[in-house]
C-alpha cells in the first residue's frame, strides 16, 4: 500500500462521517500481473498490467449504499460519497447492516514469496517456449499447442472502516496454462491444463509435459455410446466442477429468499453417512489459505454435513443477524465493484478410503467422467437438476477400457448426494493443480448417460 | 483526458525498440444498476472505471499493457517502454502524427440512465415483480433488474488514426420461479438496447413478466426429457445461440488464424444444409450487439457469413488479418481497457426461411421441441458444442405435446449446420453476453425456428 492511497483512505472515511454517514467501510483491490504466451516456437503474446479500483459502502438512513471507481484520485471523494448517499435513498434491504469491529489479531499467513519477484519476461518466454517444444516432442500425433501461457502475478487486499478495523493481505503466485490439440487420421482431440505455483521449486516442466500430452493421446479414437442408465466414477475434477457448481444452494442468503433446496432441511439427512463437507479458511500450509473474509471476519472452520447431516450453512454477518448465529466468515465481493454475498473459501468433501482402481474394481462396468462441460448453463442451480456434456473411459470388469466422447450425464446433484456409493481418497490440498473447490472421486449408480 | 501530443508520445515510445504497429486504447465508462428481489430493492450499484490499453504489434506477435492510472504521462511513457523490451531490437522509425479526431455515436441516449433517478425504474420493476407473482400462486419468488452503462472511448495507432466513440447500453431483466414440493423452475426474459433510459420506457416489462410466469408454471409439471438421437425443431430468438456456439465461435480468426478451427480453409466450401444463410451484423441501429466503429477503430459492416450453405466470410481482426492476408471485418472487440481486442461476433443470426413455423411442426413426427435456449459453449478445434434448453415440449405426430424439463442439446458444429432441414420466416433477435478472450461483450444472437433432422438430446429419461 502507498502513502497516498491510504491517504485517500483516511480523508473518504473522514468526509463520509462529516456527510452523515454512520458508519463507513473502503474496500481497495490492486493487482499486477505479467503473461506470455508462446506458439510455433515464437513469443505471441505479451501482457503486463497495473490495476486498482476501490469500493466505499456507508450506511445512510439505515441502508448501506455502494459506489466505486477506478480513478483513485482526491476529486472523486464527493462523487463516490453522492452515489452512495442516493444508493442508500433506493435501497429497501430490511435487515440492519452494520460494518465490523475486526477482530484483535488476524494469523499471518506469508503468502507473498519473494522469490518470485524475479520472475521477469525472460524466464518466462523461455519456460513457454522450452514446453511448447516438448509438448511437440511428446508424441507425433500433437498436431498443436494451442495455448502454452505462463504469467505471474500478485495481489493486494486492504479494509478500512469508520469502526476501526483495518485488515491487509497481499500474495503472488505464478500460473501456467497447457492446451494442446492431438490428430490421428480425422479424429481431432484436444486438452487443457492450469497450474498455480507459489514457490519456483514445486514447477516439474517434464510432469506438467507427460500429464497433458499422455491425457491428450489417450483421448484419440474416442466415441460415443448407446444411451443407458449406468455407474459412473466422476474424476475429481470432474466431481469438483459439480460441487462447485451447486455450491449457492448452501448460503443462508439463498435459503433465505427461498432459492435452495436446503431452505428447511437443517439438522435433516441430506445425504449418504460416508459425506462429509466442509468449508475451512485455513489449511495449514497450503497456498490456497485465506485469512479474512470479505468484511475483515476471521475465517473459520464449517462442517455444513456431517456424515449425512446437513449442521450449517454459509453465513455473512447479515444472514447471521437474521438467523441469530455467529457469522461463519464467507462473506465474499467479487472485486471491488461487487456488493457483499457469501462463498466458500476451502470447500471439499472429506477424502474417502478407496483408490482410484479400487473404485473402479468396485464399480465394475460403467463410464469413468474424467469432464464435464457447459456447466455455466445445463444446470438448474436450485432443483439440483443436471444434464452436462462429458467425456472420460468406459470401465470393463474394472479397468480402464475405451475413451469416450459427445454423450451427456443427467441426473439430480441432491440425488446423488444420497445415493453415493463410494468416495476416492484422492483430494491433494498441497498440489499445485487444486482449487478453492475439491472433491475426492466419487462412485455414483444410476446415473443417466445419453449417447448415440 | 489524455492531450492528443501526449498520446502521440505514448505511441511512439511504444515502437522505440521494435514493433510495427503501436495502438492506445482509452475508456472512461460509467455503470448503474438497480436490482429487486421478491419486490425489494436489494442491491444497487454506481461504478466509474476508466483504463488505458497499449498495444504493440510485431508481424502477429501481440503484446499488450494496461493500467487504470491517467495521470502519469512519465508512468505512461515508461509502461510502452517496458512493453517493447519483449520485442526485436529494430526501431521502425515511424513519425507519429493523428488525424483530427473522427467521433461516432454507437448509442446516443436521449435520455441518459446514469443520470435518471433509480427510484424511476424501481416503480416499474417493482410492477412486473407482482405481475409474475399474481400470474400463479406457484410462483414463489421473483426478481428484476435494471444496469446499464455509458462509455466513451478513444483509439489512436501509429498509422494516425484517432478516433472516439459513444456508446450506451441498457438491459433489463425479469425473471420467475415455480416452487412444487421437490422441484423449482425458472423463466426468465433479458431484453437489451443500445439506448438510454427510453428503452426502459418503452418495455412492456409487464408482458415479460407474465410470460416467464408461465415458462416458470409450465416447467415445474413437466417431466424429465427423454435421451437420444431425435428431430428437434429449435424456437426463434435465442434458439441462435445454437448458431452462435456451433459455428459463429469457429469462425473468428482468434481460431481460424492459427489454424485451429474446424472451419479453416473452408472459405467457398459447403458447411451448411443449402437452405441456411447466416450474418454477422453489428450495423442494426439501436440493436444491444451493435456498434459502430469497432476496438480498433475500423468501421463496423455487416458481414455475410454463409450464403446458401457456402461458407462466405471469416470474423477477422486486425492480427487475424495479418495471420489470414484478409482485410479486417471490423469485428474487433473487447470487454474493457483490460483486454486485447480480437475477432467477436456482434449481431449473430441465421437468415429467414420459407418454412412456416406451424408448418414445421406440422411434417415432424417425433421429436424435442426446443421453445426457448439457455446457454452453451463450444471447443472450436473439435467443433463439439453443448448447450441446455430451458423451455421443452415433445412432438408426436405433427403436435406440440406435453413439456419436458432438464434437456442438453450436444454435437459437432460441422454436422448440426449441415443436418438443418427447415428453416422458418419468423426471424427474431434475442440479447446476451459472449464471454471469450477478450472478456465479456454484449451480443445479439438469432434465427427464424429451425429443424435439425438429428441431434442428441441428453435427458434424464
Amino acid at each position: 500500500m502507498d502513502k497516498k492511497t491510504l491517504g485517500f483512505i483516511d480523508e473518504l472515511l473522514k468526509k463520509a462521517e462529516e456527510e452523515g454517514f454512520l458508519e463507513s467501510e473502503v474496500y481497495y483491490e490492486s493487482d499486477s500481473s505479467m503473461s506470455v504466451s508462446a506458439r510455433e516456437g515464437k513469443i505471441v503474446e505479451f501482457e503486463n498490467s497495473d490495476m486498482a479500483a476501490l469500493s466505499f459502502r456507508g450506511l445512510y438512513n439505515g441502508q448501506m449504499g455502494y459506489a466505486s471507481t477506478e480513478d483513485i484520485q482526491p476529486d472523486m471523494i464527493p462523487f463516490l460519497l453522492s452515489q452512495a448517499k442516493d444508493n442508500c435513498g433506493v435501497l429497501e434491504v430490511k435487515e440492519k447492516i452494520t460494518v465490523y469491529e475486526g477482530e484483535k489479531e488476524y494469523p499471518e499467513l506469508n503468502l507473498y514469496n519473494e522469490e518470485l519477484e524475479k520472475i521477469d519476461y525472460a524466464f518466462l518466454s523461455e519456460l513457454t517456449l522450452r514446453l511448447e517444444k516438448a509438448l511437440l516432442a511428446y508424441d507425433p500425433r500433437i498436431e498443436a499447442v494451442e495455448d502454452c501461457v505462463a504469467s505471474s502475478g500478485s495481489g493486494e487486499i486492504y479494509i478500512q472502516n469508520s469502526k476501526g478495523m483495518v485488515c491487509h493481505d497481499r500474495d503472488n503466485g505464478f500460473d501456467l496454462y497447457l492446451g494442446v490439440r492431438a490428430k490421428e487420421g480425422e479424429d481431432v482431440q484436444t486438452y487443457g491444463k492450469g497450474w498455480i505455483f507459489k514457490k519456483l521449486s514445486e514447477l516439474d516442466e517434464e510432469k506438467c509435459v507427460n500429464e497433458v500430452g499422455k491425457r491428450v493421446i489417450s483421448k484419440l479414437g474416442s466415441t460415443s455410446i448407446p444411451s443407458e442408465k449406468t455407474s459412473v466414477v466422476l474424476d475429481k475434477k470432474a466431481a469438483k466442477s459439480l460441487l462447485s457448481s451447486f455450491s449457492g444452494s448452501f448460503s443462508a442468503e439463498l435459503m433465505q429468499k427461498g432459492l435452495s433446496r436446503l431452505c428447511d432441511k437443517l439438522g435433516e439427512k441430506i445425504a449418504d453417512e460416508k459425506i462429509t463437507l466442509i468449508d475451512e479458511g485455513i489449511i495449514e500450509g497450503s497456498f490456497l489459505s485465506q485469512g479474512f473474509d470479505s468484511e475483515g471476519v476471521l475465517a473459520k472452520r464449517t462442517v455444513l454435513i456431517d456424515k449425512g447431516i446437513f449442521t450449517s450453512p454459509l453465513h455473512n454477518r447479515k444472514t447471521a443477524l437474521v438467523d441469530g448465529v455467529e457469522s461463519t466468515g464467507n462473506a465474499y465481493r467479487s472485486g471491488a465493484k461487487g456488493s457483499i454475498g457469501i462463498a466458500p473459501m476451502n470447500f471439499h468433501f472429506e477424502n474417502g478410503t478407496l483408490s482410484q482402481e479400487e473404485l473402479f474394481e468396485k464399480m465394475g462396468n460403467g463410464v469413468y467422467i474424467t469432464a464435464l462441460y457447459g456447466l455455466h448453463a445445463g444446470i438448474n442451480t436450485i432443483s439440483g437438476d443436471f444434464s452436462l456434456m462429458a467425456e472420460g473411459f468406459t470401465i470393463r470388469d474394472g479397468k480402464i477400457d475405451k475413451p469416450v466422447n459427445q454423450i451427456t450425464i443427467a441426473d439430480n446433484f441432491f440425488d446423488l448426494l444420497m445415493k453415493v456409493e463410494a468416495l476416492g481418497n484422492d483430494i491433494d490440498y498441497f498440489s499445485p493443480d487444486s482449487s478453492h473447490t475439491q472433491s475426492p472421486s466419487l462412485l455414483i449408480p444410476d446415473v443417466s448417460v445419453a449417447g448415440e | 483526458m489524455l492531450s492528443q501530443s501526449c498520446i502521440e508520445r505514448i505511441l511512439a515510445a511504444a515502437l522505440s525498440r521494435g514493433g510495427d504497429f503501436s495502438e492506445v486504447f482509452i475508456e472512461h465508462s460509467k455503470t448503474t444498476s438497480v436490482a429487486l428481489v421478491n419486490g425489494v430493492v436489494e442491491s444497487t450499484g454506481s461504478s466509474l472505471d476508466m483504463g488505458i490499453g497499449i498495444r504493440i504489434l510485431e508481424g502477429d506477435k501481440c503484446v499488450y499493457v494496461y493500467s487504470n492510472d491517467l495521470y502519469h504521462e512519465d508512468k505512461l511513457i515508461r509502461m510502452a517502454q517496458n512493453a517493447s523490451a519483449s520485442l526485436s531490437d529494430a526501431p521502425c522509425g515511424k513519425t507519429i502524427y493523428l488525424e483530427p479526431v473522427v467521433e461516432y455515436f454507437s448509442g446516443k441516449p436521449e435520455n441518459s440512465l446514469i443520470s435518471v433517478s433509480k427510484k424511476l425504474q424501481v416503480e416499474k420493476l417493482r410492477k412486473a415483480g407482482e405481475t409474475a407473482k399474481e400470474y400463479s400462486p406457484l410462483i414463489t419468488q421473483t426478481s428484476a433488474s435494471c444496469a446499464g452503462s455509458e462509455k466513451e472511448i478513444w483509439i489512436a495507432n501509429s498509422d494516425g488514426l484517432y478516433v472516439k466513440d459513444n456508446r450506451c447500453r441498457i438491459r433489463a431483466s425479469i425473471a420467475a420461479i415455480a416452487s412444487s414440493e421437490e422441484d423449482k423452475q425458472q423463466g426468465s426474459f433479458a431484453p437489451g438496447s443500445s439506448e438510454g433510459f427510453e428503452f426502459f420506457e418503452r418495455l412492456d416489462l409487464d408482458e415479460l413478466a407474465r410470460k416467464s410466469a408461465k415458462i416458470a408454471v409450465t416447467m415445474i409439471d413437466a417431466k424429465p426429457c427423454p435421451s437420444g438421437k431425435m428431430p428437434v425443431v429449435i424456437g426463434n430468438g435465442f434458439g441462435g445461440v445454437i448458431f452462435h456456439e456451433a459455428c459463429g465461435h469457429a469462425l473468428e480468426a482468434t481460431s481460424v488464424g492459427i489454424k485451429s478451427s474446424c472451419f479453416t480453409d473452408m472459405l467457398g466450401k459447403q458447411i451448411a444444409s443449402p437452405i441456411v444463410s447466416a450474418f454477422d451484423d453489428a450495423r442494426i441501429e439501436k440493436e444491444w450487439g451493435s456498434y459502430a466503429v469497432d476496438d480498433e477503430g475500423t468501421p463496423s459492416t455487416t458481414n455475410l457469413l454463409i450464403k446458401d450453405g457456402i461458407l462466405n466470410s471469416y470474423l477477422i481482426d486486425k492480427i487475424g488479418s495479418r495471420r489470414m492476408n484478409m482485410p479486417s471485418t471490423g469485428c474487433a472487440r473487447r470487454q474493457n481497457y483490460s483486454f486485447a481486442p480480437t475477432s467477436r461476433m456482434s449481431n449473430t443470426f441465421i437468415a429467414n426461411g420459407e418454412s412456416d413455423p406451424e408448418s414445421i411442426i406440422a411434417d415432424t413426427e417425433y421429436g424435442i421441441y426446443a421453445a426457448s435456449m439457455g446457454g452453451g459453449s463450444v471447443d472450436t478445434s473439435t467443433g463439439e458444442f453443448n448447450f441446455a434448453v430451458n423451455e421443452a415440449y415433445m412432438i408426436r405426430d405433427g403436435k406440440i405435446c406435453e413439456p419436458v424439463k432438464g434437456a442438453t442439446l450436444i454435437g459437432k458444429g460441422g454436422e448440426v449446420l449441415m443436418n438443418i432441414d427447415r428453416v422458418g420466416n419468423d426471424l427474431k433477435l434475442a440479447q446476451g453476453v459472449c464471454g471469450s478472450v477478450s472478456g465479456g461483450v454484449p451480443v445479439d444472437v438469432g434465427q427464424p425456428t429451425i429443424r435439425v433432422s438429428e441431434i442428441t438430446v441428453g435427458g434424464q429419461a
